[in-house]
């Protein structure tokens, strides 16, 4: 395409000058641009033959125009320009600035005879500084420049210094001196330490001052071959001429030929010291230059636009907006998540702080977390007082089962460690030193990621409990191990049960007394319930049968056992065998009354029964006498076979005495020999005296005592009763004695009654 | 002699490097070069410091250099012509095209003598090459483009530099060879009857890798190709300032190279993509030519890979 366009313009070149005569009448002339790099009067006159040579080939006037930085900018914005030759970084700035067509031609120097469209910067300092020989020592330097916007004379060297580590921009003071001539002379005069200037500027001066060449050193020399300057920097395409968008195109293209036209040996070139010019080159690299350096136009990051933007990218904004909108959501719903489970937390913790039945968390054996029963419970206030501290702390030394406190619960945690739930009873002592009885359960709580998991613990009081077991026990040991018999009814006097001496006394087992009547009295029977539930309680003694059929006495007490309402509900006995002791009883009433030898009544008996005969025989208008015996000669028998044949002897006449009496009269013995007898219902006087004689025949038979055969014989004094006046029992038996003495005076072995007359 | 050769004269001592490597990990890409417009970009990425650690380049005087020390294990990777890389694969280490540098338009020629004016004409006649270089490539497909048997003519198989010398005895009736050498037999009166402008998207030099360092560490390899692109950059954007550069390497004007920059094309990161597809035109051309090659008994075996091309480890973007 390009050799195409060049071949066009080789074509333009030829017919131009038969076309140029014509285009002439309509435009006055052409203004031609440049850029001074160099003072004023250098540029004139060397860019002066180009512009000449132009107008001759272009028929129009061309009117050479050398304009500083600032000039060719006021030139341009009002368009007091057609064509200009300009440094490219300074193109680029006018490119970006007005719409241009693009660049004609690039400019080909020549030096040596070595044609070159490249250009590239010169970093140097005097000679003398030998502490600058590398772009590192540039660091800090005061530099001296033409100016910002020149590609050679600043930017190309910034580049470089920058890829080697130095910031010009940022770290150096930058002399801007306007242009290259300055810049070797603030160089050479001390001014400043470095110097920028673009390539060919140097051999230009040298050859008007040979000697500067040693006066001088050039930093970071380029080694390249076939270029024809001195270069610190890497090279970019020299110069572009372009055109202003008003031109007229035939101008242009005309413009445009005759400058590929020209030859090294034309004065417009020689003048120039230029070679002629390319083809347009590929500025891209000065672009890359400005974009990297960041200087104009490049110096502000392109704006971008919203539709720019989302035509470009927007897949990509889809994709994001969609992740921030996902993002948003999730972020909302976890937000709204966790305020819930914050309130949940709250709600839960709230529930089991006041919760009436203490919990405690537990962690690695202590307490972690607390509620306030559980604080209540060890009469503590602050929480503080069991955070931190084991189970064991708050626990006698040892359990009731005998465990060391400490020991146990450690062992507990174990199992609750595999994972297993523990309910155990166990007691604390409290804060004020009483203890209590719980009901421990202590559960894991799971929770993944934990090295040590935490333990729920409750307690369950169950003091009142364990105190009414204890009770309980108590009571079911009275009940087992009384002595005496008890029995539980219900209210049909039927047996729920009985102790073990219920057994034990009444013969019965267990399971044959239950559902049957416990023992009862005769008279009353079941009586005794209603007994008891009319007074309270029903108590008497009686007689009952073992199973055995034997008979054994009892005293039995019920009362009724009354339920919450105080109704009763059961009838409980309490019995007691007291078979013996009626027997004791029955012993010691025989001791008072009868005689232990013989058998019979005693004088109290006999006493007693004297009085009640003498009122029966008052009442019924009887005659009773009242007899007193006593035995003749009885001590010598004593004396002679002992004591034990005496009493033998007494046994014997008393029974044959006993048996000679009727059954309605009393004998009794009132000590040693001496006998007395009340004989009843004397209906004639041969009554008394028959039953006399017989007594004395009786006493008078022998009797074998000890192996002998004793005879003795009794004296017997009797009065009658009633007589004429009033006498008591002792009046009588003194009588009845009296009456016996005289029996016994009168010659023993008889018998004499009582004459008031004779005592 | 092999290609690539004569235009850089200079030996560098990059060998010296292959025994300094460290002992940290993961040591860097050992990468061999040796002087050839298609490389330039790699040197330039060097001066201008855009070459990262973890790539060490290794410079050799020619692609020679190259294939011995990869064969001996002592480099990760080289730029090389197509064939090279496959003389070497088939032989060990496996290798993996990464980067095509450059393609071929024109810098390969079939130089003959003035009466011969085809192809055809060239049955019977003694034709000078180097077989073992990129030139055996070109004659190969000369042969075969024209339907010439290869013991239709009488190959003499001799290296670069004694081209010239056979040229001026008359000897040789057509030589295959490449620039500059081209240019001289063309002003001793020879005939441009062939050129690689010819075989469009035949000849093509690459960055080759082992496998086993692809797949190692990879991200010097990429690291290896951004620096590639950024140098190409320099070379073909800014052409006024790397024509000197390359120049002043290779020790030749600025104008040569120029016209070694016009005889070759630089395919760009889009078209990198494109020639290193699955099925792409490297791939295309690396199977025919392997196949071409062992046909002919130059290489023992064709490729065995599955694929010797990888545009994956190709940067997203030049930066």
């Amino acid at each position: 395409m390009k050799r195409w366009i060049l071949g066009y313009l080789a074509f333009a070149v030829l017919i131009l000058p038969l076309a140029g005569t014509t285009l002439a009448q309509g435009i006055p002339d052409v203004r031609f641009g440049i850029y001074a790099y160099r003072p004023d009067f250098i540029m004139q006159e060397r860019y002066q033959p180009l512009a000449d040579y132009l107008t001759g080939r272009i028929g129009i006037p061309v009117k050479l125009q050398v304009l500083d930085q600032e000039q060719m900018r006021t030139a341009l914005a009002s368009n007091q320009l057609d064509f200009f030759l300009t440094n490219p970084s300074q193109f680029l700035v006018i490119r970006s600035e007005r719409s241009l067509t693009g660049v004609l031609a690039t400019l080909v120097r020549k030096h040596d005879g070595v044609a070159s469209a490249s250009l590239g910067g010169v970093i140097f300092t005097t000679a003398a500084r030998e502490d600058i020989t590398s772009l590192a020592d540039v660091q800090g330097k005061t530099v001296a420049t033409p100016g910002r916007h020149f590609l050679g004379g600043f930017q190309s060297q910034v580049l470089e210094l920058k890829e080697a580590g130095v910031d010009v921009l940022r770290d150096n003071r930058v002399k801007l001196v306007r242009s290259h001539d300055r810049v070797l002379r603030s160089v050479l005069t001390g001014d400043a330490e470095i110097g920028f200037v673009r390539t060919g500027i140097l051999e230009e001066l040298v050859a008007d001052d040979p000697g500067l060449a040693d006066r001088i050193r050039i930093l970071n020399r380029q080694n390249l071959a076939g270029f024809p300057y001195v270069v610190s920097t890497r090279l970019y395409p020299e110069w572009p001429i372009a055109a202003l968008p008003h031109v007229n195109s035939d101008v242009v293209r005309r413009v445009a030929s005759a400058l590929f036209a020209i030859e090294e040996n034309y004065p417009a070139a020689l003048s120039a010291g230029i070679a002629g010019f390319a083809p347009p080159a590929d500025y891209q690299s000065v672009e890359y230059l400005a974009r990297e350096l960041r200087v104009e136009p490049y110096d502000e990051l392109p704006q971008l636009t919203w539709g720019e933007l989302i035509g470009q990218y927007w897949g990509w904004l889809i994709a994001v907006g969609s992740l921030v909108l996902l993002l948003t959501g999730a972020m909302l719903w976890l937000r709204r998540k966790k305020r819930e489970l914050a309130a949940e937390q709250r709600r839960l913790r709230r529930l089991i702080l006041s919760w009436p039945q203490p919990m405690l968390m537990l962690r690695g054996g202590e307490f972690v977390d607390t509620n306030r029963s559980a604080l209540e419970l060890l009469r503590f206030v602050m929480p503080q007082s069991l955070l931190g501290k084991d189970i064991a702390a708050f626990s006698p030394h040892e359990q009731p089962d005998g465990d060391v406190s400490r020991q146990k619960m450690q062992r507990l945690l174990q199992q609750v460690a595999l994972g297993e739930v523990v309910q155990v009873e166990w007691v604390f002592r409290r804060s004020d030193g009483s203890e209590v009885w719980v009901d421990m359960t202590l559960a894991p709580v799971h929770e993944q990621d934990e090295s040590q998991p935490h333990v729920l613990c409750s307690w369950y009081d169950v003091t009142r409990r364990k105190e009414a077991e204890q009770r309980q026990r108590m009571a079911a040991s009275v009940f087992d191990h009384a002595r005496e018999a008890i029995f539980i009814t219900d209210l049909h006097g039927l047996i729920i049960d009985v102790n073990d001496a219920y057994v034990e006394i009444t013969g019965r087992a267990r399971a044959d007394a239950i559902g049957r009547l416990p023992p009862l009295p005769l008279e009353e029977g079941i009586g005794v319930f209603a007994s008891a539930r009319s007074h309270g309680f029903w108590s008497g003694e009686f007689t009952s049968k073992r199973q055995s059929g034997e008979h054994f006495s009892l005293a039995l007490t019920v009362s009724g056992v009354r339920d919450e309402r105080g109704a009763i509900s059961h009838f409980m006995g309490i019995f007691s065998d007291i078979t013996r002791l009626k027997a004791q009883e029955k012993e010691l009433r025989t001791m008072a009354h009868y005689d232990a030898l013989t058998h019979l009544p005693n004088r109290v008996l006999f006493t007693d029964r004297m009085q009640q005969v003498m009122a029966q025989a008052r009442r019924h208008d009887d005659l009773l006498a009242v007899v007193y015996i006593d035995l003749d000669q009885f001590k010598p028998v004593n004396d002679a076979y002992g004591h034990k044949a005496g009493d033998e002897l007494l046994v014997e006449v008393a029974k044959r005495m006993r048996a000679e009496l009727r059954e309605e009269d009393t004998l009794a013995r009132l000590g040693g020999d001496e006998f007395a007898a009340l004989i009843v219902n004397i209906t004639e006087p041969a009554v008394l005296e028959n039953l006399l004689a017989r007594l004395l025949h009786a006493v008078s038979e022998p009797v074998p005592v000890a192996g002998h055969l004793v005879q003795v014989s009794a004296s017997i004094g009797y009065t009658l009763y009633p007589r004429a006046e009033e006498l008591d029992g002792d009046q009588l038996l003194r009588q009845a004695d009296q009456a016996m003495y005289q029996a016994k005076q009168k010659g023993r072995n008889r018998y004499c009654g009582f004459d008031s007359a004779a005592s | 002699m092999h290609r690539r050769h004569f235009l850089g004269a200079s030996l560098v001592a990059g060998f010296a490097a292959l025994g300094l490597r460290g002992c940290g990990m993961p040591r860097p890409l050992r990468f061999g070069i040796h002087p050839w417009i298609g490389y330039e970009s790699l040197y330039l990425a060097e001066e201008f410091g855009w070459l990262p650690a973890s790539v060490e380049l290794v410079k050799g005087a020619s692609a020679l250099d190259s294939m011995e020390l990869l064969k001996s294990g002592k480099l990760d990777g080289a730029g090389l012509t197509l064939d090279e890389a496959i003389r070497v694969h088939v032989e060990s280490p496996e290798l993996l095209v990464v980067g095509v540098t450059d393609v071929s338009v024109g810098a390969d020629v079939l130089v003959a003598k003035r009466g011969i004016r085809n192809l055809d004409q060239l049955r019977g006649k003694r034709i000078a090459v180097e077989l073992a270089g990129v030139s055996g490539t070109l004659l190969l497909n000369v042969l075969d483009q024209a339907g010439i048997e290869w013991d239709e003519v009488t190959v003499v198989d001799v290296p670069v530099d004694k081209y010239v010398g056979l040229w001026k005895r008359g000897e040789v009736d057509a030589i295959a060879c490449y620039e500059p050498t081209a240019s001289i037999l063309l002003g001793l009166g020879g005939v441009r009857l062939f050129d690689s402008s010819q075989l469009p998207e035949t000849i093509f030099d690459v960055l080759v890798v082992t496998r086993k360092f692809a797949a190692m560490v990879p991200d010097a390899v990429r690291a290896l190709l951004e620096a590639h692109f950024s140098g190409l950059r320099h070379l073909v954007r800014n052409q006024h300032d790397s024509v000197y550069r390359v120049a002043t390497r290779q020790g030749i004007s600025p104008m040569d190279v120029r016209l070694a920059l016009a005889s070759v094309m630089f395919p760009d990161l889009a078209s990198n993509r494109r020639y290193l597809a699955k099925d792409g035109r490297v791939e295309q051309v690396a199977r025919s030519l392997s196949r071409m090659l062992a046909r002919e008994g130059l290489v023992h075996r064709p490729l065995g890979v599955d694929r010797f091309s990888d545009n994956d480890f190709l940067p997203r973007s030049v930066a």
